[in-house]
């Protein structure tokens, strides 16, 4: 899959924002006009362990995966099931309208309720319910059932421990590392030893 | 799907397609960028554009160096180095408003356990040196590395010094403990993860300096190579000193670069987080018929729907930040002396080694710090880790540059 059909030169990668995941993806995707570009696979219902994801869902940056599905009491895998951690989160555009809604879930092997819980980490982008109200009874018809189970993915395995994991995952260096804030405070020693 | 082209165009109108960002790694920065352009090859698109460093002030960039009409941390430029002296080889930095400064070491940046180039850290100071104000702008200065130069310019003696003075910049603006709030990787921390920042920033995080700063020093061993300036000088020396040494010696060199006339009034009007904010918005709201009218809501006020533990978490961060500085701060009898040397070394460039005797009281402080380390290992992994260690560590950021490439 991949951004195969965008072509940008090498650095370009998928790093959406939650708002334009539900403003420009979902929504789109939800009111059936045309997605430009068209990336985020459906992958519908499919089941897949989240590892199988690659190949099938759109990479973003961080090793994210993207896809869309649909809404579902249960999310059952081959060899797991998403338990959801039981809180949502708004998600606002920048007047602070509320667009939608993020759950988050993870990823148990085995079979509920003793899975074992693992890293992975799936959180679903919906329609917030007003919105999708007001616009499928606008539309009417044929759709409605349709996207108003329509989320979208984004499923990405947590680094292993839980120590510092709001430290800088990517390591492409746009943020300081600690130890230059350490530097950096050296700096400040630095500039009270200066000759006047 | 339908097999549209998207491309960018960043000096017409934007192109970028949504949810798509320049975010290139480091080894794309050097092995694609930077290595095309000393090479005077085409760059397919002007992602990246060129940029008198000394004509720029940061609060400029970010419009200057705008990629399409994407929210953006951090923006990109080609610069030239320009030389302080005919004769020199150090850099001017400076420009109208204030200057560049080193900070910390360079660090050495690996592509599939090659070396290629290496990275610099820079802070802008407002004002003229040395009574210049720290400013929250960083520079990530990647330069490539001699060998690789030497073998492009495949003997063309002449260009290779006209070409190693290419650099390739990324520019951002230092978080101040709060993440950035249009960035995905902070809508990505779970409520889960929230709890252990939570636990982990009250009582860990100073251990957890303590330790990259113990760890630091261990491993200057094995990375002292990136510090020309001390290898020759410190060997028999107690080698846990050598963080702080060098950051001494970055600044001095830094200082000595930057013997610019004092401005009277020596700082500007400072652009704030929200001001510049603000220019963004109004230069996404100018640029109008872009490809998607969504950029322009997608700035600040994203925060609201950010958990607020989050801010809690990284208040933590800078408890911690004021504790290391209030401690940094308690050393200003060792301040005292550096200044002294200070003196000296502007007039007459003091050897490291004498540095080094001025510097009882640090090596102390530092002895105390690293008797925090502990066997802990931390996901987070650091530049000063040693290669090799970061080759056998999948979360380590080198083997996501180098992975990256696959």
């Amino acid at each position: 899959m991949g951004d195969g059909n965008v072509n940008l030169p090498p650095g370009f990668r998928f790093y959406p924002t939650d708002e334009e995941l539900v403003v420009h993806f979902l929504y789109r995707k939800a009111a059936l006009l045309p997605c430009h570009p068209d990336v985020i696979p459906d992958l519908d219902l499919y089941p897949y362990d989240p590892w199988e994801l690659s190949g099938k869902a759109l990479e973003g940056i961080n090793n994210h995966w993207y896809f869309f599905s649909r809404r579902t009491p249960n999310r059952i895998s081959a060899n797991g099931y998403w338990k959801p951690l039981g809180v949502d989160e708004p998600i606002f555009t920048g007047e602070s309208k509320k667009v939608g809604m993020k759950k988050y879930l993870v990823f148990y092997l085995g079979e509920a309720p003793t899975g074992i819980k693992t890293n992975w980490v799936m959180q679903e982008y919906r329609l917030s319910d007003s919105g999708s109200s007001s616009r499928s009874s606008r539309k009417k018809g044929n759709s409605k059932m349709d996207s108003s189970r329509l989320v979208l993915c984004r499923v990405y395995e947590r680094s292993g421990g839980s120590q510092g994991s709001f430290c800088d995952e990517d390591g492409d260096g746009t943020e300081l590392s600690c130890l230059d804030e350490v530097f950096l405070s050296l700096d400040d020693l630095d500039e009270i030893s200066l000759p006047n | 799907m339908p097999g549209e082209e998207m491309s960018v165009s960043v000096n017409g109108q934007s192109r970028v397609p949504p949810g798509f960002r320049f975010h290139p790694t480091e080894e794309e920065l050097l092995h694609y960028y930077l290595r095309k352009k000393v090479a005077y090859e085409k760059i397919d698109l002007d992602v990246i554009r060129d940029v008198d460093l000394n004509k720029l002030e940061p609060w400029d960039i970010q419009e200057k160096c705008r990629i399409g009409s994407t929210p953006q941390n951090d923006w990109y430029f080609f610069s030239h180095k320009d030389k302080k002296y005919p004769t020199g080889t150090r850099t001017n930095r400076a420009t109208a408003a204030g200057f560049w400064k080193a900070t910390g070491r360079d660090k050495v940046i690996y592509s599939s356990f090659r070396r290629i180039g290496m990275r610099k850290t820079l802070v802008f100071y407002k004002g003229r040196a040395p009574h210049g104000q720290k400013s929250d702008w960083i520079m990530h200065e990647y330069r490539l590395d001699d060998h690789t130069i030497d073998t492009n310019a495949s003997g063309l003696m002449g260009e290779t010094t006209q070409e190693e003075g290419w650099v390739v910049c990324r520019v951002f603006k230092k978080k101040n403990h709060h993440k950035c709030l249009d960035s995905p990787k902070n809508s990505s921390v779970t409520v889960e993860e929230n709890t252990q920042i939570l636990k982990t920033s009250n009582d860990g995080s100073l251990d957890q300096i303590l330790q990259y700063m113990g760890r630091s020093c261990k491993q200057e061993t094995e990375t002292n190579n990136n510090i020309r300036i001390n290898t020759s000088s410190s060997r028999n020396n107690n080698i846990r000193i050598k963080p702080i040494q060098v950051s001494v010696n970055n600044g001095l060199h830094e200082r000595s670069q930057q013997q610019l006339p004092a401005l009277e009034s020596p700082i500007l009007p400072f652009l704030g987080k929200d001001s510049t904010r603000l220019d963004q918005i109004q230069a996404c709201t100018s640029q109008a018929g872009c490809y998607q009218p969504i950029d322009v809501q997608d700035l600040p006020l994203i925060t609201q729907s950010e958990p607020s533990v989050t801010n809690q978490g990284f208040s933590g961060w800078a408890a911690l930040d004021r504790l290391v500085a209030s401690q940094l701060n308690g050393q200003s009898e060792t301040c005292k002396q550096l200044s002294c040397f200070d003196n000296d070394s502007n007039m007459a460039f003091c050897s490291p080694p004498d540095h080094e005797l001025q510097l009882p009281q640090l090596r102390g402080s530092i002895h105390r710090s690293s008797s925090y380390h502990t066997s802990q290992d931390y996901n987070n992994e650091i530049d000063l880790w040693s290669f090799t260690r970061s080759c056998s560590s999948s979360s380590d950021p080198l083997c996501h540059v180098s992975n990256s490439s696959t």
